[in-house]
């Protein structure tokens, strides 16, 4: 199959994803319908990201929309941003979602922020969306795990396991560029789109999350976006400086001075008082190294 | 970390500086503009130097505009 030219600028993920999809992508498709087909009908944590749009996607096709539902738990850790686009892609395909609230800052273990600070967010999230999935006769709970998530260091995921929340693009063993490959086939907008993981993400581990810290990262990621960045970016909380992470794309030009200062001016817009750029550039899961947290 | 050690070693590149050390990152702010081109240029070789001072990651201070307004402080 002929599918539509690339004209995203390497790095970007997925850039160099083939244009015809191998026989066994195909196949996990395949497995992938056949096992929603089993399960007859399910609720998935939709946050919009790659995964759990296309989940969300193959699920509608599979199950129809009367036997799937895909809920938004909506907080202060979870950009407005992707809401926007979680939002854009259910109404361009059809996916019928609901909104929860969840509040995960209002629980003390999670605001203290540990090294397992996501197993407190999971369990207030699979809290709430599971009971829903009950009372509503689903009969599966899904997230969007996808099989590459499996080697990092993601204690959420015992969170769902408690729950018995089933990851079937994980089940089916389908990987990132995998599920990259097949968005893009289904036309899906933000196949190639960065991850985007909760905003207590760039607040390293033992340093309080609250809903300020929160507001002033998204507002300064969405400063330095509207510079023109693009790719990978994290704006890293450390008290009153911030440290910019750039995909390695971008680094060389904000490094010159002048772009320098305009990216100085655009993170301290949003009440950081100090500015520091990352030599190193994007690092996933850079403050799990910084705070001596291994994968595994 | 030893923020002097990496200081030195720094200026061995030709990066006189100043190294603030934040748990492992180490934060570089440069004492003139040419020491600050020069950390840009060898930022590879800097990268190499970190583990040895006992960091992880390495930033560089950005300088505002000289009429840079008074920081806004909200937490």
């Amino acid at each position: 199959m002929s599918l539509p030219p690339i004209t995203s600028p390497s790095p970007t993920p997925g850039a160099d994803l083939p244009d015809t999809l191998p026989v066994a992508t195909e196949a996990k498709e395949r497995a992938l319908t056949a096992w929603l087909l089993a399960r007859g009908s399910a609720l998935l944590g939709f946050s919009g990201g790659v995964d759990s749009a296309y989940l969300a996607c193959v699920a509608v096709d599979a199950l129809g929309p009367d036997r799937f539902l895909g809920v938004i738990g909506r907080s202060a850790s979870y950009p407005e941003e992707q809401w926007r686009e979680a939002r854009a892609v259910a109404d361009r395909f059809g996916i019928p979602v609901i909104e929860l609230d969840t509040d995960e800052l209002a629980d003390p273990s999670y605001a203290a922020n540990p090294a397992n600070r996501c197993y407190f967010c999971k369990s207030e999230l699979w809290g709430r969306l599971v009971p829903v999935a009950r009372e509503r006769g689903f009969a599966a709970v899904l997230d969007g795990t996808n099989a590459d998530d499996r080697g990092d260091y993601r204690p959420g995921a015992a969170a769902a396991t408690e729950l018995d929340v089933e990851s079937p693009l994980a089940i089916v063993g389908l990987t990132k560029d995998e599920i990259r490959a097949l968005s893009r086939r289904r036309g899906l907008s933000g196949w190639d789109r960065p991850a985007s993981p909760c905003l207590s993400s760039r607040i390293p581990y033992g340093t309080a999350v609250t809903s300020e810290r929160l507001r002033r990262i998204e507002a300064a990621e969405r400063a330095v976006r509207e510079l023109g960045v693009t790719g990978d970016l994290r704006v890293r909380y450390h008290g009153e400086l911030a440290r910019v992470e750039l995909s390695r794309a971008e680094l060389e030009r904000w490094l010159a001075p002048a772009e320098s200062r305009r990216l100085h001016a655009a993170v301290r817009s949003a009440g950081f008082s100090r500015v520091a750029i990352d030599l190193a550039g994007f690092r996933s899961g850079s403050l799990n190294v910084l705070g001596g947290v291994t994968g595994g | 970390m030893s923020a002097a050690t990496l200081e030195r070693s720094l200026d061995e590149l030709g990066i006189r500086c100043v190294v603030e050390a934040m748990d492992r990152l180490a934060v570089i702010l440069p004492q003139d503009g040419e020491s600050e081109a020069a950390l840009v240029r060898g930022r590879r070789e800097a990268l190499r130097l970190l583990g040895a001072h006992g960091f992880t990651h390495l930033a560089l201070e950005l300088r505002g505009e000289p009429a840079d307004p008074a920081p806004l402080h909200r937490d």
